[in-house]
């Protein structure tokens, strides 16, 4: 089991932060993970329209052959992206806390400017110390 | 648990076949366009129902899930029931290029898109080295049919298509429906341990 990297992108699509953080999935620059963020939010709004059931949440859990794409969006909008390997079981737990931490360190925080990028060393240091690097 | 749609695309992004099963929300027929000339009434008179898309491509579907409109209707029109077929056919497949794209780029290797969930369906992919993609819309909590996609591609797929000299495999006006491939497949799926 092993946690590779959390997103955190705005209500708009943006990628406002973004850690890597155990080893196993390519390296991308900075605005590949842009490019990326801004993908998932389209293809989040377009799998809710797609349901051959009646109405549908957006997509939850994307699978690869060797890792996962977790999200969690909020109700303002705002969308938690966990990639996991595809034995993890402890994503759902992890975006929760995730949410909480943002919701202490990033939206109490005075100097944040909602909707851009996460510049907080408090919010940095609790997600270090609840995901660690990423293995267990 | 369920499955409630398939579909196959060809490499040339068209969809080229579609069934469904269990769908609470059916497609809405594709209003009629003057492109494929089928905007006459009477084209639609054959004993299974035809969807075609604005690119020309016909797909059929199952028999007595849609009442197709008698009249031909603006293009405008949009059923509350869902979205026309050939929109719904092209969402489906931009979602699961870009998600192979994705999964692509963020893994660094050749790492297959395998299926994605939501609260009400879950989509499994499946690609042929042809580039034949094989997509299957299934109750949220199946687990992956992957291996039903390739039963459908190395059993009925290769029998009444590929090897039937009346399909034509790249035709980019018709699919490749035929009576002994919707059977096989409807058989393929209704048997399944996952289909109730």
């Amino acid at each position: 089991m092993a946690i590779f990297g959390l997103w955190v992108i705005n209500k708009a699509g943006g990628l406002v932060y973004q850690r890597n953080f155990a080893d196993g999935l390519a390296l991308l620059t900075s605005n590949e993970y842009l490019v990326l963020a801004g993908t998932l939010h389209g293809i989040h709004a377009i799998t809710s329209r797609l349901s051959p059931m009646g109405s549908s949440s957006g997509v939850q859990v994307i699978e690869g052959e060797s890792f996962k794409i977790n999200i969690f969006l909020t109700v303002t909008g705002t969308k938690f992206v966990l990639l996991t390997s595809l034995s993890d079981t402890t994503a759902e737990v992890v975006l929760q806390r995730v949410y909480d931490i943002y919701a202490d360190a990033v939206m109490k925080n005075p100097f944040h400017t909602p909707e851009m990028p996460i510049r907080s060393e408090g919010f940095d240091t609790r997600i270090g110390t609840l995901i660690g690097t990423g293995q267990t | 648990m369920t499955i409630h749609s398939l579909y196959i695309y060809d490499r040339h992004c068209t969809c080229i076949y579609y069934q469904d099963w269990h769908r609470t929300k059916p497609v809405s027929p594709v209003p009629a366009t003057t492109i494929d000339g089928n905007a006459s009434p009477s084209a639609f008179s054959s004993p299974r129902n035809t969807l075609s898309s604005t690119t020309g491509i016909v797909v059929a579907m199952n028999e007595g899930t849609i009442k197709l409109p008698a009249s031909p209707q603006p293009q405008t029109t949009i059923s509350s029931t869902g979205l026309p077929f050939d929109e719904e056919a092209k969402l489906v497949y931009g979602v699961v290029i870009s998600l192979r794209n994705m999964i692509k780029k963020l893994s660094g290797r050749n790492e297959q898109f395998v299926n994605y969930r939501t609260s009400a369906y879950k989509l499994h992919l499946f690609e042929t080295i042809s580039g034949y993609k094989f997509v299957m819309l299934s109750d949220p909590k199946t687990d992956s049919l992957r291996f039903v996609l390739r039963q459908v591609y190395i059993g009925p797929f290769l029998e009444y298509v590929v090897r039937n000299p009346l399909v034509k495999m790249d035709s980019r006006e018709r699919g490749v429906d035929n009576e002994y491939f919707r059977a096989s497949v409807d058989r393929l799926v209704r048997g399944l341990s996952v289909f109730s």
